[in-house]
């Protein structure tokens, strides 16, 4: 099973002008390692909805890969869009789902089927090509790179550890720049800066 | 009773109207109304398709293909208007996404025909359970309204002005829009 450090700190290491979409409980995380104009914190927003609206950008950018860090609660939410990003054909998008057994935010209270659920498993009957699950953080760091390399979609599942990231709030409180103002302010902000930056 | 299709408004004249405002991605799930101007968007190459599983996927897509650039358009029904509630509100309207919404009225007719208004109040008990009524049409309005979404009527192609007024709406207000098809295209 992997930290939250483990896992984020090799992919802030590797980043390079990816766009990367947080929810949940890996925004303030990820925030710690990464403060770049292309992070979009899906917090304030809706509940379930991060892989979708990642997709979403995936398909608007071909040509730029769009990683997401979605939450095994989150993706419960809306396991349909497994099967629509495949059909979508967005080969530049890498979708994590960080497995905790959780809904951290709340306090912890274990999601349905928190334990025997094999998201690997339900990737792959998705159509999902590439596929990966880790709970050792060597062999994820190792594998990170070729990962992040290549045709996708690709969906990784990773085991980490219990938290006790709270709820988010969007407020000067906050230590993420992309959290100190209005989801609708970082949109447009997002937006400017993902439309005039070229992708590598 | 629904009217027949072909005293409704033309598929072609919305995909037209669609296509002159530069609409280039449609997210969406069909319904029986929406049908012909679903095969439409699939045969015409400057338009991607992309099917949702529900509709409030579809919202979440279309507001990241437009962070992303594009300008996308939903196509739902209002029964999938009602399962959409909290991806609409986190989404689209949290981020001020400028976005038009094609939203078909199921039981538009129906209502109607028994006199029933949507501005006249709060639907009770007895018309959201009345077996000739289409209890989604009752909703359909005030919902839109309780969820501060702009709306307009689409029922004919004298109306197809509106698509373009909507859009202009959508990204004067920055905010989505909707049109609410009362009629199936044909």
């Amino acid at each position: 099973m992997l930290s939250k450090a483990q896992l984020l700190e090799p992919l802030a290491r590797l980043r390079t002008n990816e766009v990367v979409v947080t929810t949940m409980s890996v925004v303030r995380p990820w925030a710690q390692y990464s403060d770049h104009d292309l992070d979009f914190a899906s917090a304030d927003s809706a509940m379930g909805h991060t892989a979708d609206l990642a997709l979403g950008i995936a398909l608007a950018q071909p040509s730029r890969t769009v990683i997401c860090l979605n939450g095994d609660g989150s993706m419960l939410m809306s396991l349909g869009t497994l099967a629509t990003i495949v059909a979508s054909g967005a080969s530049n998008l890498v979708l994590f789902v960080i497995d905790n057994g959780t809904y951290e935010i709340t306090g912890n209270q274990p999601v349905p089927g928190a334990g025997h659920l094999d998201f690997v498993a339900m990737a792959q009957a998705a159509g999902f090509q590439r596929t990966y699950g880790f709970d050792d953080p060597n062999a994820y760091e190792a594998a990170l790179p070729g990962l992040l390399q290549g045709g996708g979609p690709v969906f990784a599942c990773i085991r980490v550890e219990l938290g006790t990231e709270g709820p988010i709030s969007r407020s000067n409180a906050e230590e993420a720049r992309y959290l100190k103002i209005s989801l609708a302010d970082w949109s447009q902000q997002f937006r400017t800066a993902l439309l005039n930056d070229t992708p590598s | 009773m629904s009217p027949p299709a072909d005293t409704g408004p033309r598929a072609n004249v919305l995909h037209a109207a669609l296509v002159d405002l530069g609409v280039s991605y449609i997210v969406g799930i069909p319904d029986n109304a929406s049908a012909v101007l679903f095969d439409l968007i699939l045969r015409d190459p400057s338009m991607s398709l992309v099917p949702a599983t529900r509709e409030g996927e579809a919202f979440a897509i279309a507001s990241g293909l437009w962070l992303g650039g594009r300008h996308p358009a939903v196509i739902i029904q209002n029964t999938g208007l009602l399962e959409s509630g909290d991806s609409l509100r986190g989404t689209a309207v949290r981020m001020g996404v400028p976005l038009l919404c094609l939203i078909g009225y199921r039981g538009y007719a129906k209502m109607k025909e028994a006199h029933l208004d949507p501005h006249a109040g709060p639907p009770t008990r007895t018309t959201l359970t009345q077996s000739d009524v289409d209890s989604v049409a009752l909703l359909t309005e005030p919902t839109l309204r309780a969820w501060g979404i702009p709306y307009h009527l689409y029922s004919t192609d004298d109306d197809a002005p509106l698509v373009a007024e909507a859009w202009a709406q959508a990204h004067r207000e920055a905010r989505p829009v909707a049109l609410l098809l009362t009629h199936a295209s044909s």
